[in-house]
């Protein structure tokens, strides 16, 4: 490596010796026992600092790799197929969730990868929280052999790192958006490399007001509070606009005066993501005849609430208008049918209440819908999952060695 | 009707005449605008609007001024269009866009005469502009700067800019400026910051102890935060420029090309009044409710001007605060306000990194 590129990078965790020998280290198997073994440590690990409860996002996590977790994924593979790490894997995590990083990198060991992240440059204390458990274990003896496949890195934006990196990398994988895609994909990968990338996506919530009037409606909205606003509604699998399957106000009425009540008792707005929901709304109700603001609702502006009498405009969905930080779009349709406009290639996550989720899945197959890669419960939107837009995040991470038998 | 306003003084009215008057006449806008703009009427039906309700011009629909970058807004046919106004704003790189046609240009240009002479006298006064003719003359980038300038050549005897196109001060213009005018009243008008930086932190360019400022007006506009963020107040500006200068008279307004002619200019008494001619009403962000004197808010602006375009209420991304109303010492009537400054970006959260995503979008 250059070294002027070398004093540019701040190691959080691991050194530069990672990455000139890069191409050295031998790739793990996927699920290897020494990478099972450093996550459920590292759980351990998160979960013994003592406020850690005030980082509801690093419990998650800490959570979902202790080892009976992770075992239990493992039941879900072909163990009986010879898989081991690509090599490499350069991750770029997204700068405003904090605890992506950590999601994108358990996978990549577990693929039995050299992992190397790229994390943002703001400072958040989730961060270095996880960064510095991941270095108590790793000063642990039993785990010295781990030390060679994480290298967590920062840099402040260079093409030549960027190129470097992406220069010796088996797999990068892109967070953070459309625009961080267009500016990594600059930079070529090697041949065999593989990319996957994580595009900006919208999600959507259905449900059937019926069933919804048999929960309970503060129960509902703590759950949807978790699938919204607890990530400023600007999560790719954050449902945008909420879709009712029959006409019933009652139901409506209901759900959002109880997420009126969620909201008011937890959530933080700044002058600027009002306005920001205000023009949106001004803008597509100046373009979009029958719009109409419920104003019973949205009198107190963290919530807004859209009534559309369309899923299209001219040659846009509503989709290209969404909103965040507490900006939902209502719609009443009569059967799934009537939503394909927006179940396009941005829809990442159905959010269901009161449907099957099976009866969604056979009617995308059915229609070959493109967009769509996952249907969850309404409360479950944020759930780490080991399957992410479409791609089993283990299995793309790693390749198979496969015998030819006669 | 405009025409009654006229045979007013611009600061004339207290406050119950004054609510009574802009009442009506944006009520009239309304729906005139309603009547005209398809895009204002949708809007108007979109948030439920009953004119029957309208007790105050605070009842007066408004929406955000960025509005006008995400919407052709005309009440006009387009060929009627005189000129586009346009300003860039801080979000994003799309512009904003306000069209105006002769009467709107005619009625911007008559209330900026009639605000103005009430603080300097009914005469033209010879303008020194602290600005480059680059910056007007450049219509693909016709700024706030640009509107500012031009609104002011109708008040002007003779306008002259201070600045070469690379923003240095050109000394030789001021100085046969200085020698034509000095000891009498004229105005040197200029964006804050640039008057600091390019007039002031240059003023060992040419003796000005040899003229005799004392009568002049300094016109100012906006840039405090950038002056502030280089631990210039507003008072050590003031005494700085009077010091270097022997300037007495300040003049600083607030204003936008949104609603162009409208300006909130400074009294003696270093407040911001609103004319007859519009109004602020300070809401909170959190509900919108309307904010009591002396309370920080989002600034709203109406204004009675705007004909060919439905601007007659709007939200602008900036807080401030009425400090009273009625009753400042300078004798004006109607309120008067102090500007905080542009409110904070914020920092969500999200998968998203670029958070301004939906402003990129292509029309």
């Amino acid at each position: 490596m250059q070294i002027n590129l070398k004093d540019r990078i701040k190691y959080l965790t691991g050194d530069e010796s990672i990455l000139e020998k890069s191409d050295k280290i031998p790739a793990l198997p996927m699920f290897s026992d020494i990478a099972v073994g450093f996550l459920a440590d590292l759980s351990k690990e998160l979960l013994s600092i003592p406020n850690i409860r005030e980082h509801l996002d690093v419990m998650s996590y800490a959570y979902w790799i202790r080892k009976a977790s992770i075992e239990k994924e493992k039941q879900k593979y072909n163990l009986r197929e010879y898989r081991l790490g690509r090599g490499v894997a350069f991750h770029i995590a997204p700068s405003n969730v904090p605890v992506n990083f950590a999601v994108s990198m358990t996978s990549s060991l577990l693929a039995g990868n050299i992992t190397v992240i790229r994390v943002s440059n703001k400072e958040f204390v989730e961060v270095s929280t996880i960064c510095d458990a991941i270095n108590r274990v790793l000063a642990k003896e039993e785990f010295a052999m781990m030390r060679s496949y994480i290298c967590i890195i920062r840099y402040e934006h260079s093409d030549e790192i960027t190129a470097f990196l992406s220069s010796i990398c088996d797999v990068r994988i892109i967070w953070g958006g459309n625009n961080t895609i267009a500016q990594i994909r600059k930079y070529p990968i090697p041949p065999r490399a593989i990319e996957m990338c994580f595009a900006d996506r919208h999600s959507v919530a259905i449900i059937d007001p019926e069933k919804y009037l048999e929960e309970d409606p503060s129960e509902i909205a703590k759950k949807f509070y978790t699938d919204t606003y607890y990530s400023d509604q600007n999560a790719c699998s954050s449902p945008r606009i909420v879709i009712w399957l029959g006409e019933n106000e009652a139901a409506k009425t209901s759900f959002w005066n109880a997420l009126n009540e969620e909201v008011k008792s937890r959530y933080e707005i700044q002058p600027v993501q009002v306005i920001d929901k205000l023009s949106t709304f001004t803008e597509i109700s100046m373009k979009m005849e029958g719009v109409r603001i419920r104003e019973d609702i949205s009198a107190d502006n963290r919530l807004m609430v859209i009534d559309i009498p369309s899923l299209v405009l001219d040659s846009e969905t509503i989709m290209d208008y969404k909103m965040n930080s507490g900006y939902f779009y209502q719609y009443t349709a009569t059967c799934l049918d009537d939503i394909l406009p927006i179940l396009n290639k941005t829809c990442q996550t159905i959010a269901v209440l009161g449907i099957e989720k099976k009866d969604v899945v056979s009617f995308l197959m059915e229609k070959g819908v493109r967009g769509i890669d996952r249907v969850v419960d309404i409360g479950d939107t944020m759930g780490l999952e080991f399957v992410w837009d479409g791609f089993k995040m283990i299995e793309n991470m790693s390749r198979i060695v496969y015998i030819y038998e006669k | 009707m405009i025409d009654n306003f006229y045979e007013l003084q611009p600061y004339e009215l207290d406050k119950d005449a004054k609510s009574k008057l802009l009442t009506k006449e944006l009520l009239e806008l309304t729906a005139f605008h309603k009547e005209r703009c398809k895009n204002y009427s949708n809007y108007l039906d979109a948030v439920g609007f009953d004119p029957v309700s309208v007790r105050t011009p605070a009842d007066i629909p408004f929406f955000p001024v960025r509005t006008f970058k995400d919407v052709d807004l005309l009440s006009i046919p387009r060929e009627d269009v005189f000129k586009i106004m346009t300003s860039s704003g801080t979000t994003g790189q799309r512009v904003s866009k306000i069209f105006v046609d002769k009467e709107t240009a005619m009625i911007q240009q008559k209330v900026m005469v009639k605000i103005l002479s009430d603080y300097w006298g009914k005469k033209r006064l010879p303008i020194l502009v602290i600005d480059s003719k680059a910056t007007v003359k450049n219509r693909d980038s016709f700024s706030a700067r640009g509107a500012a300038i031009i609104g002011l050549q109708v008040v002007a005897r003779e306008m002259v800019y201070a600045l070469n196109d690379d923003m240095t001060l050109n000394v030789d213009i001021v100085k046969d400026f200085l020698e034509k005018y000095s000891g009498q009243r004229f105005i040197i008008f200029g964006f804050t910051f640039i008057v600091w930086q390019s007039l002031f932190l240059n003023s060992n360019a040419l003796d000005f102890s040899k003229y005799d400022l004392s009568d002049a007006f300094l016109m100012t506009g906006g840039g405090w935060k950038k002056l502030i963020s280089e631990s210039v107040s507003q008072d050590v500006f003031k005494q700085k420029i009077t010091e270097t200068f022997g300037i007495r008279h300040f003049l600083d307004h607030y204003g936008m090309v949104e609603q162009t002619g409208c300006i909130y200019a400074e009294c003696e008494c270093g407040h911001l009044h609103a004319s007859i001619y519009s109004d602020v009403i300070i809401r909170d962000p959190l509900d919108f409710s309307v904010k009591k004197n002396g309370e920080k808010g989002l600034i709203q602006v109406v204004s009675v001007l705007p004909h060919s375009y439905p601007g007659h209420s709007l939200l602008t991304e900036d807080e401030g605060i009425v400090l009273g109303e009625d009753d400042c010492p300078c004798g004006r009537k109607g309120k008067y306000i102090q500007i905080l400054g542009r409110i904070k970006s914020a920092e969500i959260r999200g998968c998203s990194d670029t958070y301004a995503d939906k402003l990129e979008r292509q029309n």
